[in-house]
């Protein structure tokens, strides 16, 4: 067995007409039992960025809170909030510092810049960046996610088509793995505004 | 071996764990208290390695009562749950971790809101309507799936308790003789019987 | 009871290795890191160093990314092409980089490939071969054009033509059979273009673009995704969805920007 599937869960992010999308199943279990269906795995950086994590569930909270404690210092030294790109590196580099002896999780930044451009990347347990321009995704759905990414996924959606396109990614790949499902929730993030969608799922 | 059981109601926790304490085959005393109340209105019930467990539950119950002393404010369920999973996750990275599994019930008298939380020895927490720990929770879960409502009465969890004792009774092979059943509430923790 | 959350100090931090070694002795199996199968090659031409290098990083079997960049910046006239683990070729490359330029201001000249070389292997010796970085640096200093390899161990060999990671035999014998003394710019981007595309298409390790360097005296020229060898045909249908097909149980709008509308007459009274 390996350690990313002990509790379960998967992360995707998909990149869209200026706005990008963050969405997470909601398990947590112990192996092949569930003891959580309200698990966050997503967690705001700033009003334009959330990070999400899958992986371990011990480190995913340790992270969350890592990270909430180094984004509130950057936005204290700099006066500024911190950039998605920024916060990739800020992310990356707090994994890589423990090259040898890793936080079992496999991150996933979603946001827009200043400019309100797309950024989305993905990341390995030990911080290995990848900055994709379409979508990524992590944890025990990776494969099945990449499958229905790769056919679902077009550039240039629209907000609400993108949300359409990583809902429907998101649940019919967890339908295809025990270890995540029993609910999911969306983040759409456009210049405007950002919208938190739960969506209605199989809970078996 | 053990077994913890945990159930939120409209304005209440009511929780549950077995009073066995055995040594490899042996039963070795039938009236052992697998729970510690943190203050007033939490309580900390917990399951494991032996000698882990009593030793790291009283080391959390009088941190925090020399927290409350030193500030003045009663913690909420929550913030004791989090300072418990973070010295179970900060434990984790020692030469020996606690073996130490967590049912932290408690009301809240800020928001006069019940609260559970489930706590494993990886330290990975979450806050949950019910819950169980050890092989009594794979015979338990369903039972609590089952027949919890958000707003079930004491009465009814009451019930609920005996139904997953029963269980456990009829279909685990290893005999749990008694159950000390807790509940917490506005008024403070005591124990009850079924 | 407070515990303060240290800034970091630099270095690696080893606090989760005696917990992962605990978790091991569970039956626990440590996931897959993000590796670079890699095709990386690099020969000396007539006037100069080129470097090469595919674009996939993989996972385990999985394809972990489609188009990654592998041929790292180390100065102004070095780079370096990195295969094996992707996050050590990545930091090592960096690391090595801001030494470079710190290096570069105190003395006030031009970073030489050797510098780079010795820093790296030292680095790489080290570290025993844990960190598994592979590298092909390539350069131009006062010594004129400059390519080594640098193994995860911190061994080094100095060659004209080099290829290195999973399809470096696919691409050692493309340059064994054309390479020459002193080609031409073109001749030798060529054959550099063609050593990565034998092993795209021969090491399943390697994949989808070749990336190009040209380095020459004052001159660095960057040919990102020089070949593109396995363009995704267009699709003929679209899967987008009706608008409402998944069902919602919950949703919650944050408004970023606040609307105020017309305006405010100035109070005088």
């Amino acid at each position: 067995m390996s350690i990313m599937e002990y509790n379960g869960g998967s992360v995707v992010a998909m990149v869209g007409k200026n706005c990008v999308a963050i969405a997470s199943d909601k398990r947590l279990g112990v192996q092949l039992m569930t003891v959580s269906t309200e698990f966050p795995k997503i967690f705001p950086a700033t009003d334009k960025s959330f990070i999400g994590l899958p992986g371990l569930a011990t480190d995913i909270q340790t992270l969350s809170e890592r990270f909430r404690f180094k984004i509130n210092m950057y936005k204290l030294g700099e006066e500024r909030e911190i950039e998605p790109r920024t916060l990739a590196h800020m992310v990356s580099s707090t994994l890589y510092e423990r090259r040898f002896g890793p936080y079992f999780v496999e991150p996933i930044i979603a946001g827009l810049d200043k400019h309100n451009q797309p950024f989305i990347c993905g990341m390995d347990l030990i911080g290995c960046i990848n900055f994709a321009k379409d979508f990524v995704v992590g944890g025990t759905s990776g494969e099945s996610l990449f499958g229905i990414c790769e056919s679902l996924w077009e550039p240039d959606l629209e907000p609400e088509d993108l949300f359409e396109v990583i809902s429907q990614s998101m649940l019919n790949a967890v339908d295809r793995d025990c270890l995540s499902g029993w609910g999911a929730i969306v983040h759409v993030i456009t210049p405007e505004k950002v919208i938190t969608r739960t969506l209605k799922a199989r809970m078996d | 071996m053990d077994c913890l059981i945990g159930i939120v109601g409209k304005d209440f926790v009511l929780t549950a764990a077995d009073t066995s304490a055995a040594r490899s085959i042996t039963v070795m005393k039938s009236t052992e208290d697998k729970s510690r109340d943190l203050n007033k209105h939490i309580v900390m019930l917990y399951s494991g390695e032996p000698g882990d467990t009593v030793h790291f539950a009283e080391y959390i119950q009088r941190n925090i009562r020399f927290y409350e002393i030193k500030n003045g404010i009663e913690l909420t369920p929550k913030a004791a749950a989090t300072f418990t999973r973070k010295e179970l996750a900060t434990s984790l990275r020692s030469r020996k971790p606690y073996s130490v599994n967590l049912l932290i019930a408690g009301y809240d008298i800020t928001t006069l809101s019940s609260h559970l939380y489930w706590i494993d020895y990886l330290g990975s927490s979450v806050s949950v309507p019910f819950a169980a720990h050890g092989y009594g929770a794979y015979y338990t879960l369903s039972l609590l799936d089952r027949y919890h409502r958000s707003d079930i009465s004491l009465d009814e969890a009451k019930i609920l308790i005996k139904k997953c004792i029963d269980e456990l009774k009829t279909r685990f092979i290893i005999n749990l003789a008694n159950f000390k059943i807790k509940v917490a509430d506005k008024d403070g923790i005591r124990e009850i019987e079924i | 009871m407070t515990t303060r959350l240290e800034q970091p100090k630099g270095g690696f931090n080893f606090d989760n290795y005696q917990r992962n070694v605990f978790l091991e002795q569970k039956g626990i199996t440590l996931p897959k890191m993000t590796k670079t199968g890699t095709t990386i090659v690099g020969l000396i031409y007539k006037d100069g160093v080129c470097l090469g290098a595919d674009t996939r990083a993989t996972a385990g079997p999985i394809v972990a990314d489609k188009n990654c960049e592998k041929i790292h910046y180390l100065a102004p006239n070095i780079h370096c092409c990195g295969a094996g683990t992707a996050a050590d070729t990545e930091y090592t490359t960096a690391l090595i980089s801001s030494q470079l330029e710190l290096h570069r201001l105190t003395t006030g000249r031009k970073s030489r490939v050797a510098t780079a070389l010795i820093m790296l292997k030292q680095m790489l010796f080290r570290y025993q071969g844990h960190i598994g970085a592979a590298l092909v640096l390539g350069g131009y200093d006062i010594n004129g054009p400059c390519l080594y390899t640098i193994h995860p161990h911190g061994s080094t060999d100095k060659l004209p033509y080099v290829t290195m990671g999973s399809g470096s035999l696919a691409a050692m014998s493309v340059f064994e059979s054309r390479w020459r003394k002193d080609l031409e710019r073109q001749e030798a981007i060529d054959l550099v273009k063609d050593a990565i595309e034998s092993g795209i298409f021969n090491d399943l390790g390697s994949g989808s673009n070749v990336d190009v360097t040209v380095i020459e005296k004052d001159k660095v020229d960057v040919y990102r995704n020089y070949a593109k060898p396995n363009e995704r045909g267009q699709k003929e249908q679209s899967y987008k969805f009706n608008r409402g097909t998944t069902a919602i149980l919950k949703e919650s709008i944050k408004d970023l920007v606040i609307i105020t509308e017309g305006i405010e007459e100035m109070d005088i009274s």
